[in-house]
């Protein structure tokens, strides 16, 4: 027993196709599919295309993305900050 | 067993004096011309009629001007808005003796909600879809929602007709400039999340990377966890693991996830730069 676990190869095989058709990315009159309506589009089951979409909404991206929205979001703000209290030295803090 | 009359007045009423800044109400039929199967109100509570959705908590000006990142990622919260919701599924069942499903905020599976709060916002007439992303309430821009669904059949809103977005002065940078705040803020053409137009006057999402968004909205939360903890597994060295481990990123995660400190949201930046979302108000 055991909790449910992909396989990796079934991962890496369908994991492009899964992304393309859920809401991880989103394009004009493309609307997300469900789980189901993807497991249903690529003959899969139901369980095995939502683990394979949480996996790769992970997997998307390597972890020096999230250390970038944090330097993304420092800049922002201070821009942000510097316009709304119209002190543009905030800036280049 | 009906609804006494005015229930759909009474209960808005009451949800304003428990907190919220908004009411309105969906018909939990209109879901299912725009959500997928297994994510209609119908789905979670068999027999559901309407769906009863409150906004509120927004930041304050204060919080939007602030110069850390890290103050609206702490105060801007879903927490309080969660709260009236809980307090509506009560009244319902005990004042009115319908089922009343309090809709968790958290996740059905990886990063897909129970039901699209958003979606119910629209439908029950409190805002529209910007082009950031977020709905926006015509008065009061940005904020937080929270939904019950129930087998009341309240009178339900008409959605909303003019939408906030995209506002006056973003249509005038669109002539000038063919781009708005938010997609300057964050374009997907240049390591963001978002791209998009205006066409006829109106708000054209074309592309949004949501897994990017995730990295921006929930830095500090489950995917910068989950993130950190693979790299410490697959570090040989220990003091490395170490610096990982009790460095910042995973200390403020930790924060974060234990809710130590509240912290949901956590990049506001299409929204702050959003003269719909909150305004540039005067200050003292």
């Amino acid at each position: 027993m055991g909790i449910f676990k992909l396989d990796p190869e079934v991962y890496r095989r369908y994991k492009d196709q899964v992304l393309k058709l859920c809401n991880s990315f989103q394009r004009i009159d493309q609307p997300g599919l469900s789980d189901k309506q993807i497991a249903e589009q690529l003959g899969l089951d139901e369980r095995t295309v939502t683990e394979i979409r949480c996996v790769a909404e992970r997997d998307c991206y390597p972890l020096e993305e999230w250390e970038k929205a944090i330097e993304f979001k420092r800049k922002a703000t201070l821009e942000w900050s510097a316009l709304a209290l119209k002190r543009p030295e905030l800036k280049d803090k | 067993m009906s609804l006494p009359p005015n229930a759909s007045a009474t209960l808005k009423s009451g949800a304003l004096k428990s907190g919220a800044t908004v009411c309105g109400i969906a018909d939990a039929a209109a879901f299912d011309a725009h959500a997928p199967d297994g994510h209609r109100p119908g789905d979670l509570l068999p027999g559901a009629k309407s769906v009863v959705v409150v906004g509120g908590a927004q930041p304050r000006a204060g919080d939007w001007a602030a110069t850390s990142p890290w103050v609206l990622q702490t105060m801007g919260t879903t927490e309080r808005i969660q709260s009236v919701g809980r307090k509506l599924a009560q009244y319902i069942e005990s004042e009115l003796g319908y089922y009343a499903l309090y809709v968790p905020p958290g996740t059905a599976s990886g990063d897909t909600p129970f039901l699209s709060f958003m979606l119910a916002a629209q439908l029950a007439g409190l805002g529209s879809r910007s082009l950031a992303g977020p709905v926006l309430n015509r008065e009061h821009g940005f904020m937080y929602w929270s939904a019950v669904i129930t087998t009341a059949p309240f009178e339900a809103d008409a959605a909303e007709q003019a939408p906030a977005c995209p506002a006056p002065p973003c249509r005038e940078m669109w002539e000038r400039e063919k781009t708005t705040p938010c997609l300057t803020i964050c374009p997907a053409s240049n390591g963001g999340c978002l791209e998009g137009k205006l066409e006829d006057g109106r708000a054209v999402r074309t592309f949004y990377d949501a897994a990017r968004c995730n990295t921006r909205v929930h830095t500090h939360w489950i995917g910068g966890f989950q993130k950190v903890l693979e790299a410490t597994l697959n570090e040989p060295d220990k003091d490395r693991r170490k610096m990982l481990l009790y460095g910042d990123f995973m200390t403020r995660t930790l924060w974060a996830i234990t809710y130590s400190s509240t912290n949901i949201a956590q990049c506001f930046e299409c929204m702050r730069v959003c003269p719909a979302a909150h305004g540039l108000k005067e200050m003292k």
